[in-house]
């Protein structure tokens, strides 16, 4: 990597860490997760379930929000703050740029998931769930969930406001869990050509869902390596043609 | 300006006073009286849609909510939802087990509506087919409630035959075979059984089984031999060697402990040395 990416990501890095946002959304993160130990106390039944379930819902959901609300605001900030002009007065291109702020906010998110991460396990070892591993496995999948919403919130950020970019990088994000519908939906369409444009759709946009695996970790039901391995394979191909784009745009963009 | 002093006793006041409001309040609303409810609640379908990735916690809220609901005994018409309050936790997480077991309960002894109990039992087996539990809760539903002795051995026929079904469930289907007036056939599974018994408590009980079966086959065909001789000879056997001598019998048959069975002369029955109540109907 080069000196000037790294530096990028680092510095990235550091600014996502100074804000308060940042360990405000990590604290609610392992509040909320330790605190499905009360709403364990409620069910019948298999508890250790309802512990899982919503702690590592409370885990996905603030680490989702720490994407979002850290990915929409990085590169706008620097136009609004004028000061992309000083760094790219340096030798650094505006590719490098984009590659560093992503590789910083990466860092940042495998930070965060690290803490709310940790702790749940180990919570989860304290209550009597043992060291299940297949955790480790769901939050290995949640991490590249949170680099796609990552490269999303980036590629928004690049061209349009925080609150367009909130607004569209939610909205993607809603409909990245529910595309197994639009599968659905293209069975009840007649016209040929609606039916083409809702198969289009249902490869462009994200598919987030495959990286949901928590009913396999819960019910501790069976694996298939090879879903597992094609979702890594999707999720890397997926941020490439994200950053590929956002790349696209920032190179066209003109800074007054 | 306002002093802090003020302010304070403004703040004490102020608190007192809601207190004393809700306090009021309360007692003009009967919290756990009779009342009537209305549960609007969209399809399981709907509703895993809506979660957005988190369908697991939907079902797990939803059935914590049941839990409490079907609780709130004050609530009258609180069974008119029960059945699709289940359906649709189960049609968010189906291989979620507990709403399956805790739902039908509440339909089997809460409700008393069974056909419904059976109807979320047969969802959690078709979901979840290696589990034996649903079938074996099926079937004690249908031997305890209905008295539906074949439908209840299906139901355990099918539990046993699952992946780590307990011999509990095989001695339940043995069981209601013979309650299903097939003594032969109870006999043998009862036998096997026997002959395979993990432990001493399990090879009793089969044995206890296999006495009054076997006890129940034999005193049937005896008496129906002396009815025999009665019909041939005018007079009751003197005892049941008469019986071989008459060639009605080539031996005479014992109980499953050895012992000859007991004849009474005077009336021409035949009883066993000790008598069990298995067959409660």
């Amino acid at each position: 990597m080069k000196m000037s990416m790294k530096g990028i990501a680092i510095n990235t890095f550091k600014e996502s860490a100074r804000n308060k946002m940042f360990y405000l959304l990590v604290f609610f993160g392992i509040l909320f997760a330790l605190s499905s130990k009360l709403i364990s106390f409620l069910t019948l039944g298999d508890a250790m379930k309802v512990l899982k379930d919503t702690g590592l819902a409370a885990v996905n959901f603030f680490c989702v929000l720490i994407a979002i609300f850290t990915g929409i605001n990085l590169v706008y900030k620097e136009i609004e703050k004028k000061t992309i002009f000083n760094i790219l007065s340096k030798p650094v291109s505006r590719d490098q740029f984009i590659i560093g702020k992503f590789l910083g906010l990466a860092l940042t998110m495998l930070t965060a998931l690290a803490a709310m991460a940790g702790i749940f396990f180990l919570f989860v070892w304290m209550s009597g769930g043992g060291f299940d591993l297949k955790i480790i496995l769901y939050f290995f999948m949640l991490f590249l969930e949170l680099l796609v919403i990552v490269a999303i919130s980036l590629l928004f950020s690049s061209f349009t406001t925080p609150i367009l970019s909130f607004i569209f990088t939610v909205s993607l994000y809603l409909i990245g869990h529910i595309m197994w519908t639009f599968n659905e939906f293209k069975t009840v369409l007649r016209v040929p050509f609606w039916k083409h444009f809702m198969q289009g759709l249902y490869y462009l946009l994200p598919n987030l869902d495959k990286f949901n695996i928590k009913n396999e970790v819960v019910l501790n039901t069976a694996f298939n390596p090879w879903t597992i391995l094609f979702s890594v394979l999707y999720a890397l191909a997926y941020i490439l043609a994200l950053l590929a784009v956002t790349i696209l745009i920032f190179r066209r963009r003109e800074f007054q | 300006m306002i002093p802090g002093r003020l302010l304070a006793v403004i703040f004490m006041a102020g608190l007192l006073l809601a207190a004393g409001m809700q306090n009021r309040y309360d007692a003009t609303v009967n919290y756990f009286g009779d009342r009537a409810t209305f549960v609007s609640l969209p399809s399981g379908k709907a509703l895993k849609t809506l979660s957005f990735g988190y369908s697991n916690l939907a079902a797990d809220l939803l059935f914590i909510w049941s839990i409490q609901f079907y609780s709130a005994t004050y609530l009258t018409n609180r069974f008119d939802f029960l059945e699709r309050v289940y359906d649709t936790i189960t049609d968010i997480s189906p291989q979620y087990k507990e709403p399956y077991i805790i739902g039908s309960l509440i339909m089997v002894y809460e409700a008393r509506d069974i056909p419904m109990a059976l109807r979320l039992l047969d969802k959690g087996s078709r979901h979840n087919p290696d589990e034996w539990f649903f079938d074996q809760d099926a079937g004690y539903y249908c031997f305890k409630f209905l008295k539906d002795y074949p439908k209840a051995e299906f139901y355990y026929q099918r539990a046993a035959a699952k992946p780590g079904a307990p011999a509990f469930v095989k001695r339940w289907k043995a069981h209601l075979v013979y309650l299903n007036d097939d003594p032969g056939a109870a006999y043998r599974m009862w036998l096997e059984i026997y002959e395979n018994a993990g432990d001493a408590m399990e090879k009793a009980a089969a044995f206890n089984h296999l006495y009054q079966i076997k006890s129940e086959i034999d005193t049937g065909l005896l008496e129906e031999k002396i009815a025999r001789f009665r019909e041939n000879f005018r007079r009751w056997p003197s005892s049941l060697v008469e019986l071989i001598k008459a060639r009605l019998v080539s031996a005479l048959p014992s109980d499953f402990s050895g012992n000859d069975y007991i004849y009474d002369p005077e009336k021409g029955t035949v009883t066993a040395a000790r008598i069990f109540r298995w067959k409660r109907r």
